[in-house]
């Protein structure tokens, strides 16, 4: 679904991808771990098609397509899904809006009539229970006043009523108490299917108890150092970072 | 000569001696009234306008009409209970003893907050009006709709009292049939006594050659509350000032104002808030959008008296420009002679934000629709204070039909 070959990025002329590769296939769950500097949220963005990330050089190759030639919003449409590591209140817009403007430009986009008001609802409704959310949050502006733990909710209750290929999680886990990483936990494992790939970015090996990936990468100084199942993020627990480095 | 006649006359003589305000007056320094001087002649035959399908607000109101500044009884409807006239039919009525009473409506000096020569010339010149006087604990059972339609210069004035605890919601909306050049000058003159509340909406949308000069007079007897919601779309050139007397304790105003500009448009609030008692409260909330070649001026100022502890007072003005031709000149302002009290003040100038752009981009909003989305929403934040939603849709539909790629979410609307 997603091929990224020998990927260089730069932000503000300093290099912090330095030569990425990674392919990931529908139905898997990837965990890409890795120390705070690393380039773990450079990697989400670039792949969301965020601006001021600098491509020097290599591919993101998604679905046979050039990704870095497309829209974050025709990303968007082909399936990319981005829940953001510091989601952003927008006062003034409203989720249910929002999502239904998200889900109406990607069914024009699959050449499919728009969903009326009804059958809109019934989806959102369905969704927000995935996540234990309650439904007055559809009337409030997007994120405006959510506690953290809702902000990440929010995300994966985003992902759930969009329902992407490729869902790239940022830290989806940092800031939520045990209880609230439970239900986001549940969400996404909910989500999980044979035609949807996941990627999950982290710091910590905590999330991968509640969603269990099928491959572990380490990225550490812009690259891939190291890829294995879940037991190497249990060693990665134990050692540290540095353990990755001194195994080289 | 009646009282009012010589109160007129009075007003007809400082402006003869000041004149239009010139650039050397520092509140006119970005507003030139220089324009305005070929305006001043007021044609004497009224015609009559039918305001059916002129765009009014459909309301469930009392409605009083003005055409070309005179009231117009057979298009108005308005209840008998109460005491609302037109001015010209009170003045021919009233008794001597009431006159002196009148009369204070018609009393400028030059001594007044944010004076000018265009307030004498209103008061010297005004045709009608609205006058209104709500007994003591009474409650206005719909709003007012003041509805203004032009086509040539007008002259009006207004002035409305509330009585202890009297509520009433008032909306004045301004339109014209004509593209030709044309003056209206409008004052309100209000008086709310001890408790009394009343929401002010004035919602400006005249005809892309007219100028409109007002002035809104505020004065806040102990515990009464006062909203305002100043909405600017029209008008090639708009002057308001706004002056709010919060003259004994516990008093307290809000005051909203919103420009949707483009093109050359050219528009001016000067806000003057004068705490003079303890305890009250001033908020004050101004955001523009300006498009083209607009020109935008917010000026608040707020003077804390020696007397007024206790006082507690914001002022933000937020701008959003989309196009580097545009213009903003704000200057919140606080002048404040006592220490126990609380005031904060702010102007923000800006594009939209790349990171609210960005996340709703990634939910599948196109680029386009995700500007013009942020740009109605920073607007509409001013409207939510609005209590009357029919009035607050009409706005958001008049604001929204100005900005520039609207039609990706109109869906928006009445959601």
């Amino acid at each position: 679904m997603l091929v990224i070959k020998d990927l260089h990025v730069s932000v503000d002329g300093k290099e912090i991808l330095k030569g990425l590769s990674l392919t990931i296939n529908a139905g898997e769950v990837h965990a890409i771990m890795g120390p705070n500097g690393a380039g773990k949220s450079t990697l989400s963005n670039v792949i969301a098609g965020r601006d001021g990330y600098e491509v020097t050089s290599g591919s993101l190759t998604y679905k046979g397509e050039d990704l870095l030639a497309m829209k974050p919003e025709e990303r968007a449409w082909a399936g990319v899904f981005l829940a953001f590591q510091y989601p952003v209140e927008i006062p003034g817009v409203n989720n249910t809006y929002l999502l239904k403007a998200g889900v109406n430009a990607k069914r024009k986009y699959q050449g499919l009539d728009e969903l009326d008001a009804f059958d809109f609802m019934s989806v959102v409704k369905e969704k927000a229970k995935l996540v234990e959310l309650d439904t007055s949050f559809l009337t409030r502006s997007v994120n405006e006043g959510f506690s953290g733990g809702e902000k990440k909710r929010n995300e994966i209750f985003q992902m759930a009523v969009l329902d992407p290929d490729l869902a790239l999680l940022d830290e989806t886990d940092s800031g939520l108490d045990i209880d609230a990483l439970r239900i986001v936990a549940g969400g996404v494992n909910k989500l999980r299917s044979a035609d949807r790939a996941i990627v999950m970015i982290t710091h910590y090996q905590r999330l991968l108890d509640y969603i269990e990936p099928d491959f572990v990468h380490v990225l550490a100084d812009g690259e891939i150092q190291k890829t294995g199942d879940k037991s190497l993020a249990l060693k990665l627990e134990e050692h540290g970072y540095d353990w990755v480095k001194e195994n080289l | 000569m009646n009282l009012v006649e010589e109160r007129r006359q009075e007003a007809l003589s400082l402006f003869e001696k000041v004149g239009l305000p010139n650039k050397r007056d520092e509140n006119w320094k970005y507003t030139d009234a220089s324009r305005l001087a070929d305006l001043l002649e007021i044609d004497g035959s009224n015609t009559a306008i039918n305001i059916e399908g002129l765009g009014m607000v459909d309301l469930d109101a009392y409605r009083m009409v003005f055409i070309n500044g005179a009231f117009d009884a057979a298009q108005s409807s308005l209840p008998d209970e109460v005491n609302i006239v037109s001015l010209a039919t009170l003045q021919s009525s009233v008794s001597d003893d009431d006159s002196q009473a009148l009369a204070k409506l018609f009393q400028v000096s030059g001594d007044e907050p944010l004076f000018n020569g265009l307030m004498a010339l209103n008061a010297a010149t005004a045709s009608d009006g609205a006058a209104v006087c709500l007994a003591d604990n009474s409650v206005l059972n719909k709003p007012l709709y003041i509805l203004h339609v032009s086509n040539q210069n007008n002259v009006i004035r207004h002035g409305l009292m509330l009585g202890e605890h009297a509520q009433a919601q008032v909306i004045e909306h301004f339109i014209s049939t004509a593209e030709n050049k044309a003056l209206s000058n409008c004052v309100t003159a209000l008086i709310l006594k001890n408790g009394a509340s009343l929401e002010h909406s004035r919602l400006q949308q005249e005809g892309k050659q007219q100028s409109h000069i007002a002035r809104v007079e505020v004065k806040q007897c102990r515990d009464s509350s006062y909203t305002f919601h100043g909405v600017e779309l029209g008008a090639s050139l708009s002057r308001t000032d706004l002056v709010v007397n919060l003259s004994e304790q516990g008093a307290s105003c809000a005051l909203n104002g919103l420009f949707v500009l483009d093109g050359r448009q050219h528009v001016d609030h000067h806000t003057r808030v004068d705490h003079t008692a303890p305890h009250c409260t001033s908020h004050e909330n101004y955001r523009t959008v300006l498009d083209g070649r607009s020109h935008a001026v917010f000026n608040g100022k707020v003077v804390v008296h020696e007397g007024a502890s206790k006082t507690d007072s914001v002022q933000s003005n937020g701008n959003l420009l989309l196009s580097k031709h545009a213009e903003i000149d704000t200057k919140p302002e606080l002048e404040i002679y006592n220490d126990d009290v609380k005031c904060a003040h702010g102007a923000t100038v800006g594009q939209l934000d790349d990171k609210q752009l960005f996340y709703l981009r990634s939910r599948g909003v196109s680029e386009e629709a995700a500007q013009e989305l942020l740009t109605f929403a920073f607007a509409d934040e001013v409207l939510a204070k609005m209590s009357n939603t029919t009035v607050r849709r009409y706005i958001e539909k008049a604001a929204f039909a100005k900005l520039p790629h609207s039609e990706g979410i109109e869906g928006l609307l009445g959601e």
